[in-house]
């Protein structure tokens, strides 16, 4: 396998953005094209989730590429749920380390609040198992709520330490100008004053309001290119070092430790042995906390921590954006935003950004190595990059 | 003798006793204060409600020409039995709620506007104007209807409204729903806050003046993209604007 | 008559399946559709539960229980869960009921009570 380097990076504001969806898709990738100074792209992928559903519009790659002008580049939508992100960049990698391409064009995008939020609960609760799970009225909530309960049982996790995660991604969200939610919270106002509980109800017991991510519209994109072509332009050397994807059971209640997230361990352990890495050797990571329980269950998971102690090295502040193991320094899904299918994308976005050393405010210092988790349906899918930087 | 005509066009308000005011603390941490208004200070409010008549996002456009329309009658004297609260942070105007009593038993609620976002302070003025009709007015029901889908997430379904579908509101005819005391004493615990006294300063600062909200709903900032875009907050269109200019001159 | 939700047996091996596979995750078995339906028990354990207050679209109630079970034959299902005040352990029975309705359609599932 050849190896293979982010040479370009683009992003949307993570919000409510009304404009079409393939306009979405293509505003990160002028921006990406144009960070590489890069415009010989030969293959486009393009990753949503919901453009079918919620937008009425299929086959996004083609629309994509038109508009960005790029015929008769090859392009194709990836859509493998909340990870269709990093789906798409694996994908992107393969192309290029397989040797067919040198310059690959990656974008990300979905347009969800184009529907009121009753149905955007019910696009993605589609992805649950349709016989055993969606006709109940499971939602993703509700399936981070009843993991939630059997971590807080097990190892002692509270609302404090969800609250925590909320506070801390938030705030980091504040130093990114691209995130969806500006808008400061403190523990006092979401657990403690005598209206916390009404500022702060529950969405599914035990989570609440607070502890989910938002509905946002956005795009990202990456450029993904040879070596030789990587060192034919003047940008930052960042290479993507490991990739690993697992999967687990569709229906969650088949897991035998209903409290393990197996696809996380293994893409992460399949992520890092290709990188001959260890999960000590990260400096910054974006993981996936769709719900705040997330960031402390993939944190133990990915190796960063030992099972368990995850709420114990957030208590400790080493995953703060001062910490030892920054954590979510873009705000994560919760801070920054969540538009499924370009989250994954986005995660790249901010490591390369990180180990550009180009993140301003939020800058993570001398970070050399990052690390993005990306999990699709609840656990199912899930899709773990390593990322280094070089020069 | 010469008629008085203004006496004939003036409603006449029956007697409703004041809210008294109420403060709490946001998720942000920050104290809000809800107080009523009276006429006098509607001017103040309608300058920062005009703006969103322009916001087509989540109904703003409807609810803010309605509420603006409301409030300036009830200024003017040509509402009847109107009372208008306003939620404040530091001075700043973060929500307004207005309703009416239709008779000493039955509550019409009006309008919510909250001018900043994600706080729950819609919701938060919302309950107040319930806890008004309810605790202070002593009235038995209030007829409700929402016009955006956020409305009716939180009034509706967060409150278990009971339909009164054969009796029309005053706002569109539309089909009411109702509220009534036991379905409010059902909600209180969990959605109705709020302490009083007001601390003096609190209030102080609050009645000193009604201060633009820092952060309100915007149309989109870019006119291009306003004919494929409603709303564009964070300016995403002002970004794609600025590089095409950049593109341009290079 | 009484409705059942049914667990799938492989034919093969006799591991038994919930929801339908195509494919045993015990022996593998290629030969397609060699699964014997077997009526899942009604009684069981919960084994984490929530209250759900974000309903999808379909739902015109305020808030919904989520559960899931571990039946008696150590079978685990999702479904509906009507306890006012449930703990972890607790013993349910589970009856087949209307799980979600939408215009033309209905869906029956296990929707649990305190045994």
């Amino acid at each position: 396998m050849r190896d293979v380097y982010v040479a370009g990076i683009g992003i949307t504001s993570f919000t409510r953005l009304e404009y079409p969806l393939a306009e979405i898709a293509a505003f990160p990738a002028m921006l990406a094209m144009k960070d590489s100074g890069l415009t010989g792209i030969e293959q486009v992928y393009v990753a949503n989730m919901g453009a079918a559903r919620v937008n009425h519009q299929t086959a996004l790659a083609s629309a994509v590429v038109d508009s960005l002008s790029l015929t008769p580049a090859g392009a194709a939508s990836i859509e493998n749920g909340p990870a269709s992100g990093s789906a798409a960049i694996k994908e992107g990698f393969l192309a290029v380390a397989s040797g067919m391409h040198d310059i690959v064009l990656v974008t990300g995008a979905e347009r969800m609040r184009e529907v009121n939020n009753l149905e955007a609960t019910d696009f993605i609760a589609t992805l649950t198992h349709p016989l055993a799970e969606y006709i109940y009225g499971v939602t993703l909530p509700s399936h981070a709520a009843m993991f939630t309960r059997l971590y807080m049982e097990k190892y002692g996790v509270t609302e404090r330490h969800l609250a925590m995660v909320a506070v801390k991604n938030q705030n980091n969200a504040m130093l990114n100008e691209f995130a969806h939610l500006h808008q400061p919270i403190t523990i006092e106002g979401i657990l403690d004053s005598p209206e916390a509980m009404t500022n702060n109800p529950y969405v599914a017991e035990p989570l609440r309001f607070f502890d989910a991510c938002p509905v946002s519209d956005g795009g990202a994109a990456v450029i993904l290119v040879s070596e030789e072509v990587a060192k034919s332009i003047d940008r930052p050397l960042v290479r993507i070092a490991g990739v690993g994807q697992a999967t687990d059971t569709h229906a969650v209640h088949e897991r035998e430790n209903p409290t393990d997230l197996l696809a996380v361990r293994r893409a992460a352990e399949l992520s890092f042995g290709m990188a001959g890495l260890t999960p000590s050797d990260v400096d910054v990571a974006e993981l996936h906390d769709a719900f705040t329980i997330l960031e402390i269950a993939e944190s133990e998971e990915v190796g960063f921590f030992a099972k368990g102690e995850g709420h114990i090295a957030l208590e400790k502040g080493e995953t703060a954006l001062d910490g030892r193991l920054p954590i979510n320094p873009s705000g994560g899904l919760k801070g920054k935003g969540h538009p499924v299918g370009a989250t994954g994308v986005g995660q790249a976005h901010e490591i390369v950004h990180q180990l550009r050393g180009e993140a301003g405010a939020r800058q993570i210092a001398d970070a050399r190595i990052g690390f993005t988790c990306n999990f699709g349906g609840f656990g199912n899918n899930v899709i773990c990059l390593t990322f280094v930087r070089e020069n | 003798m010469a008629v008085d005509l203004e006496k004939i066009l003036r409603p006449e308000d029956h007697p409703m006793p004041p809210f008294p005011a109420k403060y709490m603390t946001l998720a942000s941490g920050e104290q809000m204060v809800i107080r009523q208004v009276d006429r006098d200070e509607i001017p103040d409010i309608l300058q920062y409600v005009a703006p969103l008549v322009n916001v087509e996002r989540d109904f703003y456009d409807v609810v803010a020409a309605r509420l603006y329309s409301e409030i300036l009658a009830y200024s003017r004297h040509r509402y009847q039995d109107q009372y208008v609260l306003v939620a404040q942070v530091d001075g700043e105007i973060a929500a307004v709620v207005n309703g009416r009593q239709v008779t000493p038993n039955l509550g019409m609620s009006l309008h919510t506007v909250a001018l900043r976002r994600g706080l729950r302070i819609g919701a938060h003025a919302f309950a107040t104007k319930m806890e008004y009709h309810m605790d202070v007015l002593g009235h038995d029901e209030v007829l409700i209807v929402a016009e955006s889908p956020i409305g009716f997430r939180r009034w509706m379904i967060e409150y278990q409204l009971e339909k009164r579908f054969g009796t029309p509101h005053e706002l569109g005819g539309v089909p009411s729903w109702s509220l009534t005391r036991e379905l409010f004493d059902r909600a209180r615990d969990t959605l109705v806050v709020g302490r009083r006294p007001v601390p003096d300063e609190l209030l102080a600062k609050a009645k000193a003046g009604i201060l633009p909200p820092s952060d309100p709903p915007t149309p989109p900032a870019d006119l291009l993209a306003a004919t494929r875009s409603m709303y564009d907050s964070t300016g995403t269109a002002l970004m794609a604007q600025r590089w095409r200019q950049e593109v341009e001159h290079a | 008559m009484a409705r059942e939700i049914y667990a799938y047996e492989c034919t093969e091996c006799g591991t038994l399946h919930y929801p339908f596979k195509m494919r045993c995750r015990n022996c593998g078995e290629l030969e397609p559709f060699k699964f014997k339906t077997v009526p899942l028990p009604k009684r069981g354990k919960l084994l984490t539960f929530t209250k759900v207050y974000n309903l999808p679209a379909a739902y015109e109630v305020a808030t919904l229980g989520i559960a899931i079970v571990e039946l008696a034959n150590g079978i685990r299902v999702t479904g509906q869960l009507e306890v006012d005040d449930p703990t972890i352990g607790m013993d349910l029975l589970g009856d087949v009921g209307v799980v979600r309705e939408e215009p033309y359609n209905r869906y029956w599932g296990f929707i649990f009570r305190a045994a």
